[in-house]
C-alpha cells in the first residue's frame, strides 16, 4: 500500500531542516503516490491509521482470514428425463422454502420436499457419501438451526449433537435432483 | 434571589449538575461563586496541567469525585513518548494531605503507579468508584491494594489501560465480606484470571450489573458465571478458540437465556464464530454492541448476530461487516445512535474487496435516522456520498471520517474532498466533534470556519495547501477548544496570527508541520499563561542555545493554557518554552 511510503517521505521532510521547502516536498509527495505497494516485509507505522493500541495489537495477532463474506456453493440441477442440468447457488438461499420456491419458478413446476405422489415433483440430493436422499430432513445449516431453536428457548442436548456432528444440508449436499411425480 | 438564604440557593444549585452550568453559576457573583464552590461533588479537569490540586482543594474543598485527563489524543496513536507526563501521584497525595472525602476518580492518558493506587486505597475510607482509561505504569499489584483496601468500593472499570499482568491473585484480594459490587472491568488485563477467585466474587456481588470479561476466562466458566448473575446489563465476553462441545454451548445457551436484563456486550476475541449463536437470544434486547475485537468474525456471522439486534443503539464493529453488512444494519438497527467502523486490515496485506467503502456510509445515513455519532475507516470515499450523508443526516454531533490512504482523492472524480465535507459542515449545524481525512486543500478549512459554529474538537491529518487553512478553522469556529493537527503545512504565520486565541481552548497540537522554533518562541514571549511545550524525541543534544538554529522544524508542538505556569515534571526532551 502506498501509505507508508508516501507518509514516511512527507513526515521525515518536516523534521530535518536540510530537506527541501514545502512546496518541493509537496512535489515529491504526490511522485511518491504513484509508487506501486511494496512486500509485505516492511515495517507497519505504529501512528497511522489512528487506532489504539490495543486494537492494533489484536489485528496484529489475527490469523488471515480468507475473505468470506461472498462464498458460493454451486452445485448441479437435473430435473428427471431432461439431460441438460442447472446450476444453482444455494448460498442465496436462506432455507428450504427459498430454494424450493426457486426451483419451481426455475423449472416452471411444482416440487417439494417429501414423500411422492402423483402431483408433484420431489427435490432429492446427493450427499458426500454418494447416497441419493430426501431433501428437507436435516436442518440447513447450522446458525439458522440454532436461531430457530432459540426462539423456541430450550433444546436438548441431541438435537445439539445433530448440529455439531455437522450434518446441515448446505455442508453434505453434492447436487440435486428433481425426481418426476409416481405414474402409478 | 441575593434574598435567599444560602441553603436554599445551595438547594437550587443542587439540581445543576453539568460542570460547564456550574461553572456559569460561579460566574454570576461573589455570593453564589462561594456557595456554588462548597457545595461541587463532582469536578472535571480537562487537562491536569491546566491547574494544580492545591488550587482545586482550595476552590473545592467538598468534592466526592475527581476526573482528570493528561496526556493529549494523539498519545493514543504512540505520537507521544511515554514518561512525556500526567503523573496521577501528586494529586492523590495531596487529596489525601488535605482528608478530602474522595469517593470517586476518572483519569483518562494519566500515568498511574502501583504507589499511587496503594495510596489511594488507603486513605478514603468511602472511595467507591474507580476508572481508568487508557492510562498505564501500574500493575497487577496496585489493584489488589485497591480489591484489598477499599472497603466500600462500587465500581472498578479498566478499560484499554496497559497494565502489566504479574499473574498474582489480585482476584483473591477482594475480602468475603465485599459484596457491593456494581461494576468490574478487566478486559485489558492480558494475563491469567483465577477463575475459581472470580466467580466466589461474582456470587457473592448481587448488585452486580457490568461485567468485563479478559481473554482467559474459558467458556464453560462463562455459563457458570452468568448463571450467578442473571441480572447483569453489561457483558464483556472473553475469548474462545475452539469450537465448543454440545454439552457447554447447551449450558452457555441456558445461562444466556435468563439474562434478561442484558443490554450491552462486548468483547468476543478470538471467538469462534460458532459460539455466537449461544447469544442470539437475548439480541433483541441489546442496546450496545461493541464486536471491534472480533478480528477472527468473519463478516457473514457478524450479519447474522446484528439481524436480531433491531433495538440497537450504538454499534462498534470492524469493516469486516462489508458494505453489505451495513446494509443489513441500515435496514435492521432503526434506532442507532452511534456507529463506529474500525479497520481490520491495518497493514495492507489482504487484497480486499469486502471492506466498507462510500456505499456503506450512504446507507447508514439513509436508513438510520437517529444516528448522531459517527467514526468511519475506509479505504475510499466520494464527495457525491458525503453530499447524500449530510442531507440524509443533518443531526450529526459527531463525525470522524478516516480514509486510510493519504492525500486520496474522490476515487470516482480524482478531486479534493472539500466540497464533501463542506456539505457535511453545512447540514449538520450541532457539529461539535469534526475529523477530516483524504485530498484536502485550504477551501475544507474555509467551509468548516465559516459553517461549523459550534464545533468544540477538530483533528486534521495530512490536509491542506497553506497557513490560510489553519487561519480560516481559527478565526471562524469560536467555540474550538481542541485543535489537533498532524503532517500538514501550516506553519509560523498561521500559529502566530492570534495569540490570544488560545486562551480560549484547552489545547493545540501540531506535529510533523511547518511551524518553527523560532516561531514557537515568538509564540511563548508573550503569552504566560500558556504552556508551549517542544517535544523533540530524537534529539538528544539540543540544549545549546548558541547552536540552536530557530528555521529548525519542530517535530511536535503541544500549548495548552494553564494558570499554575510550567510544569516541573517533563522529561529532558520535553522543552517549555
Amino acid at each position: 500500500m502506498e501509505v507508508s511510503n508516501s507518509c514516511s517521505s512527507f513526515s521525515s521532510s518536516s523534521v530535518d531542516s536540510t530537506k527541501p521547502s514545502p512546496s518541493e516536498s509537496s512535489v515529491n509527495l504526490s511522485l511518491s503516490l504513484t509508487f506501486p505497494s511494496t512486500s509485505p516485509q516492511r515495517e507497519a507505522r505504529q501512528d497511522w491509521p489512528p487506532i489504539k493500541s490495543r486494537l492494533r495489537d489484536t489485528l496484529k495477532g489475527r490469523r488471515l482470514l480468507r475473505r468470506g463474506d461472498d462464498t458460493s456453493l454451486f452445485v448441479k440441477v437435473y430435473m428427471e428425463g431432461v439431460p441438460i442440468g442447472r446450476k444453482l447457488d444455494l448460498c442465496a438461499f436462506s432455507g428450504y422454502e427459498s430454494l424450493l420456491e426457486n426451483l419451481s419458478h426455475m423449472f416452471d413446476t411444482s416440487i417439494i420436499c417429501g414423500n411422492r405422489d402423483r402431483k408433484h415433483h420431489v427435490l432429492t440430493y446427493e450427499d458426500k457419501d454418494g447416497d441419493w436422499m430426501m431433501v428437507g430432513d436435516i436442518p440447513w445449516e447450522y446458525e439458522s438451526y440454532i436461531s430457530t431453536c432459540s426462539l423456541t428457548c430450550s433444546f436438548i442436548i441431541s438435537d445439539l449433537n445433530r448440529c455439531f456432528c455437522f450434518s446441515m444440508f448446505l455442508e453434505t449436499v453434492r447436487r440435486l435432483k428433481i425426481t418426476r411425480p409416481e405414474r402409478y | 434571589m441575593n434574598y435567599f438564604p444560602d441553603e436554599v440557593i445551595e438547594h437550587v444549585f443542587d439540581f445543576v449538575v453539568s460542570h460547564r452550568d456550574r461553572n456559569s453559576i460561579s460566574l454570576v457573583c461573589k455570593s453564589w461563586h462561594k456557595i456554588e464552590r462548597l457545595s461541587r461533588k463532582e469536578v472535571f479537569i480537562g487537562n491536569c496541567y491546566a491547574i494544580n490540586p492545591e488550587r482545586l482543594i482550595g476552590r473545592f474543598p467538598c468534592l466526592k469525585s475527581l476526573t482528570l485527563k493528561g496526556k493529549p489524543h494523539f498519545a493514543d496513536f504512540n505520537l507521544v513518548p511515554h514518561e512525556w507526563g500526567g503523573f496521577v501521584l501528586p494529586w492523590i497525595e495531596a487529596l489525601a494531605r488535605s482528608r478530602v472525602g474522595l469517593e470517586e476518580l476518572r483519569l483518562k492518558r494519566m500515568v498511574v503507579t502501583d504507589e499511587s493506587l496503594e495510596l489511594l486505597s488507603r486513605s478514603f475510607a468511602n472511595f467507591k468508584s474507580l476508572v481508568l482509561v487508557s492510562c498505564e505504569g501500574f500493575t497487577t499489584d496496585g489493584l489488589a491494594s485497591i480489591a484489598a483496601n477499599c472497603r466500600q468500593l462500587r465500581e472498578l472499570d479498566l478499560q484499554e489501560n496497559e497494565i502489566d499482568d504479574h499473574r498474582g491473585q489480585w482476584l483473591n484480594c477482594f475480602p468475603d465480606s465485599c459484596t457491593t459490587l456494581i461494576s468490574l472491568n478487566f478486559a485489558c488485563l492480558k494475563g491469567e484470571t483465577n477463575v475459581a477467585a472470580l466467580e466466589r466474587l461474582v456470587a457473592r456481588s448481587p448488585n452486580l450489573k457490568s461485567l468485563k470479561l479478559n481473554r482467559a476466562v474459558p467458556l464453560d466458566a462463562l455459563a457458570r458465571l452468568m448463571s450467578c448473575a442473571p441480572q447483569l446489563v453489561d457483558l464483556g465476553v472473553g475469548s474462545y478458540e475452539n469450537e465448543p462441545d454440545p454439552e457447554s454451548f447447551a449450558k452457555l445457551m441456558t445461562a444466556i437465556e435468563k439474562c434478561m436484563s442484558l443490554r450491552s456486550l462486548s468483547g468476543f476475541l478470538e471467538v469462534a464464530p460458532l459460539c455466537l449463536p449461544a447469544f442470539y437470544p437475548i439480541c433483541q434486547n441489546l442496546i450496545s454492541l461493541n464486536l471491534s475485537y472480533a478480528a477472527e468474525i468473519q463478516g457473514n456471522h457478524l450479519i447474522k448476530l446484528i439481524q436480531l439486534c433491531k433495538r440497537l443503539q450504538r454499534l462498534w464493529i470492524l469493516d469486516s461487516i462489508g458494505d453489505k453488512g451495513l446494509a443489513v444494519v441500515a435496514a435492521t438497527c432503526k434506532e442507532l445512535q452511534e456507529l463506529r467502523v474500525f479497520p481490520s486490515d491495518v497493514h495492507g496485506e489482504e487484497d480486499n474487496n469486502a471492506a466498507v467503502t462510500e456505499v456503506g456510509l450512504v446507507a447508514i445515513s439513509a436508513g438510520c435516522p437517529k444516528l448522531h455519532s459517527i467514526l468511519y475507516f475506509c479505504k475510499q470515499m466520494t464527495n457525491a456520498a458525503l453530499i447524500a450523508v449530510a442531507k440524509n443526516c443533518p443531526n450529526f454531533i459527531r463525525f470522524r471520517l478516516c480514509i486510510l490512504e493519504p492525500h486520496k482523492p474522490d476515487h470516482i472524480t480524482s478531486q479534493s474532498l472539500d466540497e464533501g465535507f463542506g456539505a457535511i459542515v453545512q447540514a449538520c449545524k450541532g457539529l461539535r466533534r469534526l475529523s477530516v481525512s483524504g485530498l484536502l486543500t485550504d477551501q475544507v478549512f474555509l467551509y468548516i470556519g465559516m459553517y461549523a459554529e459550534q464545533l468544540e474538537m477538530l483533528s486534521i491529518a495530512f490536509a491542506g495547501d497553506t497557513d490560510k487553512g489553519m487561519l480560516y478553522v481559527l478565526n471562524g469556529c469560536k467555540k474550538m477548544r481542541k485543535l489537533e493537527i498532524r503532517d500538514s503545512p501550516f506553519g509560523n504565520a498561521a500559529l502566530l496570527a492570534d495569540v490570544g486565541r488560545y486562551e480560549t481552548m484547552r489545547s493545540l497540537w501540531m506535529s510533523s508541520c511547518e511551524v518553527t522554533l523560532g516561531g514557537c518562541k515568538r509564540l511563548a514571549q508573550n503569552s504566560p499563561r500558556l504552556n508551549v511545550e517542544i517535544i523533540n524525541e530524537n534529539e538528544n543534544n539540543r540544549m545549546e542555545q548558541n547552536e540552536e538554529d530557530e528555521r529548525e522544524k519542530v517535530d511536535k508542538l503541544y500549548l495548552y493554557r494553564t494558570v499554575v505556569g510550567t510544569r516541573k515534571d517533563a522529561p529532558p526532551y520535553v522543552r517549555i518554552l
